[in-house]
């Protein structure tokens, strides 16, 4: 089944095209991928799905059911999340705050003790600094809380903005490891990342995007073995 | 030296309505980023809702205060999209537009006040008024009228009220997430809108109850809100912009400034004494008293 669905969508910021027509699906249980260089619009289409951006032509729809238009709130609703570049974390908040507000929604407050529980146990590092400020914890701890809150939303697909952005070999390792974790505990994985030997090992489908076009897809592997995409597009 | 108690209390108490004028300023500030020059206005028009209400149903108008929150919070939360629409407009400067969007506002009420309600003076007639409390020790007194202290009581209520929500509450939680990251607060599922609603509901709310108090002490017209902008102004500056844990502080300095001044020195340089207080905080720490202004 598709949970979501891109039909030639574009979007850009003000009068600046980012997205040209980009088609992309992601299957229920899948990891899907979508590599691309600095600048290529892989933020963009994470925040066009996420009604962050409005899509200025083409439709989505997720589950089947058409969202475009959709405010971001209502978006997440349906569950979906989105662990943003950069974090966005509530800095002035405690870790524990940040990961409560997470199952801000009806749909995610019932579990939320369970789903707590959960995070303090994929990342044993938080459970230690749960009344910290979250903007006084390290980087690598803040892409935890970053993680872990969007966990607590209770999402069937999770989209992940290059998480493992400034963080050390071994916490690289940590980041995969969960996200393989989370794929078999049956969520949806949208991945969008720079490290791209590991994303190609264990995601099920992988789009390439350049200068806001998908240029290439097929599964890890394909795409691994073909000498022509890995020189052009992925830098191995 | 005999009156210092007398300076102290009072300090205390004109603090207190500082703090009910500027708590719903400054969180409404806070999380809409919003400079509203009409907050004297909202407590001139809950002055005057408490003192009609009082006359026609011949209650105790302190009795009424939830009945002009619910009113005021109302029209509040129905009136908060239109400034949200200034807002969030994507032309020119949204900020600057709001600021004159609010002031426009400030000069309507103010015109509709004087329409409706005349030019004269009044005040609303509260039985807890006419009381007092003298304390004597010695040489020492200290007088305390019922209706001043009644008055820091519900600043503190409120203020403690607010804090609860905002740390204990999903609600609070939101509107803090909302006020720090406006991006993510909307991934977590967070209507802005609808938040910003509450808050404005909220915020005109208490400054009409606050109106009503203000109206209980003191005399009321359709003139005086901008007398009470500019103090809550003060007060929220003082304070660092949106930074509420500061507006008790804030509201507590600039209210023992006005006393001290009332009690030792020329009661006409009282405003003076403030402004010069304001100027040389913010001359140190732009960012109010506490640096956490924003
Ligand atoms: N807020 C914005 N306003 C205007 N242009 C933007 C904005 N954000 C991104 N862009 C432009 O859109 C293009 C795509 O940006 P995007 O952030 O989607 O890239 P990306 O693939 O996520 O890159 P990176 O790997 O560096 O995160 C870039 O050319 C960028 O300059
Ligand atoms: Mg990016």
């Amino acid at each position: 089944m598709t949970v979501l669905q891109l039909a030639s969508v574009s979007a850009g910021y003000g009068d600046t095209r980012v997205l040209w027509d980009v088609d992309l699906e992601v299957e229920k249980g899948r990891i899907v991928a979508l590599l691309g260089a600095n600048g290529a619009g892989k933020t963009t289409t994470l925040k066009t799905i996420c009604g962050l951006l409005p899509a200025t032509q083409g439709r989505l729809y997720y589950n089947g059911n058409e969202i475009t238009g959709l405010p971001v709130h209502e978006m997440v609703n349906l569950g979906l999340a989105l662990i943003p570049e950069g974090r966005q974390l509530f800095g002035k908040m405690t870790v524990e705050e940040n990961l409560i507000i997470g199952s801000f929604l009806k749909r995610a407050k019932a579990k939320r003790a369970k789903n707590l529980a959960w995070v303090y146990e994929l990342f044993p590092a938080l459970a230690n600094r749960k009344n910290q400020s979250a903007e006084t914890l390290s980087g690598g701890e803040q892409q935890m809380v970053a993680i872990g809150r969007g966990l607590m939303q209770n999402p069937d697909l999770i989209m992940f903005d290059e998480p493992s952005l400034g963080l050390a070999p071994l916490l690289v390792q940590e980041m995969f490891r969960v996200i393989e974790e989370l794929h078999r505990r049956g969520l949806t994985i949208f991945l969008v990342e720079q490290n791209v030997h590991q994303t190609l090992r264990i995601a099920d489908f992988c789009y390439v995007i350049e200068n806001g076009r998908i240029v290439q897809k097929g599964t890890g592997k394909e795409l691994a073995a073909n000498a022509s995409i890995r020189e052009a597009y992925l830098g191995i | 030296m005999l009156l210092l108690p007398q300076a102290l209390v009072d300090g205390l108490l004109i603090g207190g309505i500082y703090i009910t004028i500027a708590i719903g300023f400054s969180l409404a500030y806070g999380v809409m980023h919003i400079i509203d020059f009409a907050v004297g206005e909202w407590i001139m028009l809950g002055a005057f809702l408490g003192l009609y209400l009082s006359q026609w149903t011949q209650m105790e108008p302190l009795l009424l205060l939830p009945v002009v929150f619910i009113v005021f919070g109302v029209l509040g939360y129905l009136f908060q999209p239109v400034i949200y629409r200034v807002l969030s407009g994507k032309k020119g400067n949204p900020l600057l537009m709001a600021l004159v969007f609010t002031f426009g506002l400030a000069i309507a009420f103010k015109g509709l006040g004087l329409t409706v309600f005349g030019f004269f003076s009044r005040s609303i007639p509260s039985a807890m008024a006419a009381n007092s409390f003298t304390f004597v020790k010695g040489d020492f007194f200290v007088t305390i009228p019922v209706i001043r202290l009644i008055g820091l009581v519900y600043a503190i209520g409120v203020t403690l009220v607010l804090s609860w929500i905002l740390k204990r509450t999903d609600f609070g939680l939101a509107i803090q997430a909302l006020a720090q990251n406006k991006e993510a607060a909307g991934l977590m599922g967070i209507s802005a809108k609808k938040t910003n609603s509450w808050v404005y509901g909220i915020y005109v709310g208490i400054s009409a109850m606050s109106g009503v108090l203000i109206g209980c002490m003191f005399s009321i017209s359709a003139q005086m809100g901008s007398k009470y902008t500019v103090l809550s102004f003060f007060v929220v500056v003082l304070a660092g912009m949106g930074f509420l844990a500061g507006v008790p502080w804030a509201a507590f300095l600039l209210g023992m400034v006005q006393s001290f001044f009332l009690i030792y020195f020329d009661p006409g340089y009282t405003l003076l004494a403030v402004f010069i207080i304001l100027y040389t905080v913010l001359l140190i720490s732009p960012k109010g008293l506490f640096g956490k202004g924003v």
